[in-house]
């Protein structure tokens, strides 16, 4: 690993000066389970590490009336064992224990998760279901933009050299709603998916018909992606296994995976569409009951 | 360049004096001259250099040593107490749940780490909270036993 340069700022303000100064050449370091692995290989070379860690208001996990607040810094074991996640959106716990491994979700952070623009990952399907949005914070403020719009290319995000993700933001789900998030990974559990989905029904006010789909669907192109027409293809109907599993063919075709060791292109696109299948039954048996 | 931090390791409070991109791994083996603690992956996947960092594990490969600044940091060195093992060692001796010893100081401090937080695991919950320690040798089966068979320490 290349040298850097170890900087502790105590505010959200002081670290995008840093960012600033540094032009480019800084990167901020939350858990560091990703970071420290890109600069070990020498893919990062960064002059500088920002430690955020001793920010404040950048931890904890809170609820108010537009829903789930999560800080940057909440670890992937936080969500997976807070007594409010569980309580609110059980998916997120339900999902996280399945993320790498029991150390990487000491360390690595929410807000890292999404920063890194990591392809291969499961968090952001759900936010994006869940028309999450996260919190950015630059040299003139704070911006609040849809989790879907994060991430333009393969770890690569629209954040800019100066700017920090300091929250997400979840609104919870309302009445007949439900959700579900299926992964596959084709090695071990451990493994990084092959194929993560998340599917989020909502129906119409005293009938079974899906008012609202979202289809969205992770580590099967260079940014997790919605496929929108599947979402169409389940709007304004009922679910039956022939609708459920035509959506999961749809949604196949809305990817773009590439093959690599964890399964061909092909295969893939065949495991979105059976995750997508089973993803929405199971969300819209949730959406029926809650 | 250099920062000096402070950490309690295995009980004992030391300070270092660390370049940045010096790992917490690097700092126990090569400072501290505790070997317990093993480099295997380099990526996070294998547990070998598994250590406690307030209780909780994490790969100390890819853990900077500037970021235990403050912590307190268990290997398996600190384990034994008065020259006795401690029951999660006596158990792995018991069942045998080793052949080469690589992963074993990594597996045998998670399982500590899981017994703190869970007392009485069910044998899913063993299987989750181990499944990112990996065993070349592969006695998975006995680790399990092991696990299941730890004495409690009163």
């Amino acid at each position: 690993m290349r040298n850097f340069e170890y900087l502790e700022p105590t505010t959200v303000a002081e670290a995008c000066a840093l960012l600033k100064q540094n032009g480019g050449e800084a990167k901020i370091f939350a858990g560091g389970a990703h970071l420290t692995i890109l600069m070990k290989q020498g893919l990062y070379q960064p002059r500088a590490l920002i430690n955020i860690k001793k920010i404040p208001g950048l931890k904890g996990i809170h609820c108010n009336d537009a829903g789930l607040s999560i800080g940057a810094l909440v670890t992937h074991r936080e969500l997976e064992t807070s007594a409010l996640v569980r309580d609110k959106l059980p998916v997120l716990c339900d999902a996280e224990r399945e993320v790498a491994n029991i150390r990487v979700r000491h360390m690595g952070t929410v807000g890292g998760n999404l920063a890194s623009g990591e392809p291969l990952t499961d968090l952001s399907q759900i936010f994006i279901a869940l028309d999450g949005r996260v919190k950015i914070a630059g040299p003139i403020g704070d911006r609040i933009v849809p989790v879907e719009e994060l991430f333009i290319d393969f770890y690569t995000t629209i954040l800019a050299d100066d700017e920090i993700i300091t929250e997400v933001m979840l609104p919870l789900l309302p009445k007949k709603s439900g959700i579900e998030y299926l992964r596959f990974s084709s090695s071990s559990v451990v493994d990084k998916p092959a194929a993560g989905v998340a599917v989020r029904l909502t129906l119409e006010p005293g009938s079974e018909i899906i008012q609202l789909a979202r289809v969205v669907l992770g580590c099967v192109g260079a940014t997790p992606v919605r496929a929108q027409k599947a979402e169409e293809s389940l709007t304004g109907r009922r679910i039956t296994l022939e609708l459920a599993a035509e959506a999961g063919k749809t949604a196949s075709q809305e990817c773009d995976p590439i093959s690599d060791l964890r399964g061909s292109a092909e295969y893939k696109r065949a495991i979105v569409g059976t995750l997508v299948k089973r993803a929405a039954i199971k969300a819209y048996e949730r959406a029926v009951r809650n | 360049m250099n920062k000096t931090i402070s950490l309690t390791v295995n009980g004992v409070e030391r300070t270092a004096e660390v370049e940045p991109r010096l790992t917490l791994l690097d700092l126990v083996r090569e400072h501290f001259g505790l070997t317990g603690a093993k480099l295997g992956c380099d990526v996070q996947v294998c547990g070998a250099c598994t250590l406690l960092v307030n209780g909780k594990p994490i790969s100390a490969c890819s853990m900077l040593a500037l970021d235990a600044d403050g912590c307190d940091v268990l290997t398996i060195e600190g384990l034994s107490k008065h020259n006795k093992l401690h029951p999660v060692q006596e158990a792995f001796v018991e069942f045998g749940a080793l052949q080469c010893g690589y992963c074993t100081s990594g597996f045998i401090l998670t399982t500590k780490a899981l017994l703190d937080e869970i007392p009485h695991p069910s044998e899913q919950q063993i299987r989750d909270y181990l499944a990112g320690n990996f065993c070349r040798c592969g006695c998975y089966q006995e680790i399990i036993q092991a696990v299941k068979n730890v004495r409690s320490e009163a």
